[in-house]
């Protein structure tokens, strides 16, 4: 059975036993820096420490693969495009018939993918080495509504199990002789058949879950323990206000001349 | 001075929305601390809505009417939210995976999901997930996903979570529907501990002969009305029940021989019958 639509892999490196404010953190601060920094060296520097951070997870070789598929096909558009149609475009680096490709645009066009990698790169370096739990609690210690960080947590782990209904009531539905594949109008007629029981099963689920929820004390008014608590510390506090501090003086520095 | 009953249904009968008939009732039945009652009865005779009574579901979770007096340990349950009604009562449901929070990643969270709810204490919440899990058999088990248990184990989970707000009563609503032989065995070997250690337990439940064997007393609904109250040899020895609920297997072999009336209900009681 599905366990969940986390991307979340387990591990025992630092990054993992880093609380999850701190690596949140981290992520934005990589992410805004990738788009204030002012040149493509600055924001080539910024991927390779995403890259070592990552490869002291133990997950560069998943990132990579997913980078691989993520990015090269909209960093190849962004390149074509903005070599062809931008507007700072001087020189010709490759003639293409009528069009040309221009050295700026081309640039530009790395320049946006470099930072969408680091953007990827922070994100999944985040998601892959926090547990949703572990960040839901951290968010509901955080004064955010217990009902909501239930929300959150449950739908991470539903979703998937809900498209194995819709796997189970389609092989039987199909066992059944329903024809789903084909044309058009023979797929527009399979829905009905197909939707009615998933519907029909997720509400029950639905409410038998709500019920249990209930008898198990859910939503009553009062100040919510958890036995898991989130290690936290004086020293990541400190540098979680140091890496807030990197995005005013990275912005004056670019107001000052940051080239 | 006389025990408060765990349950007391006095002149009881309720209805669901949009229905022309009550599911249940009039019914009048006290059950006392400490029993073990099994209720049997043919598809709906009003078992799961007695539970959803009792634990106040009907009619707070689903609306209708509710007449006559319902209470748990004395306390009317229109008078208190079924999630406050938790702290001594619990209802186990047929389906466990949507017994789930599906909102935690370990056994052991999962156990520790009511007790949280409850507001308890960090150490509290510690003790009672241990507990909970040593008496379901699930120590082994506490930092395994809930998903990647099987069927019976995930029921005995269901169970623990329970276990852990330490009801002192608890409904069972056809609780091994959806187990195997094993797995019913192990939750059935988990209540007899339950029993023994004092707590009232109503089981809904489909498997006769386990209901003749670890039930004292038998319950028969029919059309939402009590047919039968007594010793399961009595209780499945009557011709209502037994048209309506059917009776267990022992009692169909011995009839089958010509062993009886009474007919033996338990499996020793055949033996000995079938050897007389």
């Amino acid at each position: 059975m599905a366990r969940g639509i986390s991307l979340y892999v387990e591990g025992q490196s630092p990054l993992h036993r880093v609380h999850p404010l701190t690596k949140g953190t981290l992520t934005l601060v990589i992410i805004a820096l990738a788009f204030i920094a002012p040149s493509l060296p600055w924001v080539l520097a910024l991927g390779l420490i995403v890259l070592l951070l990552l490869a002291s997870a133990g997950v560069l070789a998943r990132f990579l693969a997913i980078l691989a598929a993520l990015l090269f096909p909209i960093g190849a558009l962004l390149v074509i495009v903005q070599g062809l149609v931008n507007p700072a475009n001087r020189e010709v680096l490759v003639p293409l018939g009528p069009l040309s490709l221009y050295r700026e645009g081309v640039l530009v066009g790395i320049l946006t993918a470099a930072r969408l990698a680091d953007l990827i790169g922070a994100t999944f370096l985040f998601s892959f080495t926090t547990r949703p739990a572990d960040l839901a609690e951290t968010l509901m210690q955080h004064g955010l509504s217990p009902r909501f960080g239930y929300v959150v947590q449950s739908v991470l782990q539903l979703i998937p199990q809900t498209l194995e209904t819709v796997d189970r009531i389609r092989n039987a539905q199909q066992a059944r002789g329903l024809e789903i594949r084909g044309r058009l109008d023979r797929r527009i007629r399979a829905f009905l058949p197909l939707m009615m029981p998933v519907v029909l099963s997720s509400l029950v689920a639905t409410q038998e879950r709500a019920m249990a929820l209930e008898v198990r004390g859910f939503g009553l008014k009062v100040t919510r323990v958890t036995r898991y608590r989130i290690p936290d510390s004086v020293g990541q506090r400190v540098l979680r206000w140091a890496l807030l501090l990197l995005l005013p003086l990275a912005l004056l520095a670019r107001l000052y001349g940051w080239r | 001075m006389a025990l408060t009953p765990s349950v007391t249904l006095a002149g009881a009968r309720y209805r669901y929305p949009d229905t022309e008939r009550d599911a249940l009732g009039p019914i009048d039945l006290t059950v006392l601390p400490g029993e073990w009652v099994g209720v049997v009865g043919p598809t709906n005779a009003g078992k799961s809505t007695l539970c959803y009574a009792i634990i106040g579901l009907a009619p707070q979770f689903f609306g209708g009417r509710l007449r006559g007096e319902v209470s748990v340990f004395g306390s009317p349950t229109a008078s208190q939210p079924v999630n406050e009604r938790s702290r001594r009562a619990g209802l186990l449901f047929q389906n466990p995976f949507t017994q789930l929070s599906g909102a935690r990643e370990r056994v052991d969270e999962e156990v520790a999901f009511g007790p949280e709810a409850h507001g308890l204490p960090q150490a509290e919440v510690e003790e009672r997930v241990a507990e909970a899990l040593r008496l379901t058999g699930l120590q082994d088990l506490r930092a395994r996903h809930p998903l990647d248990l099987s069927g019976g184990q995930l029921q005995r989970l269901a169970l623990a979570a329970l276990l852990a707000m330490r009801p002192e009563l608890l409904l069972l609503d056809e609780p091994t529907s959806q187990l195997d032989p094993a797995g019913s065995r192990a939750l059935f070997d988990v209540l007899r501990g339950l029993h023994a250690a004092g707590t009232t337990i109503v089981m809904v439940e489909h498997r006769l002969e386990a209901v003749a064997a670890l039930c004292p007393r038998v319950i028969a609904l029919g059309e939402g009305r009590v047919l039968a109250d007594g010793a399961p040899a009595e209780v499945f020895n009557r011709p209502e029940v037994q048209a309506s609920a059917g009776m267990p297997a022992f009692a169909r072999l011995a009839a089958l021989v010509g062993k009886g009336p009474p007919l033996p209900v338990t499996f020793e009681a055949a033996v000995e019958a079938l050897r007389g």
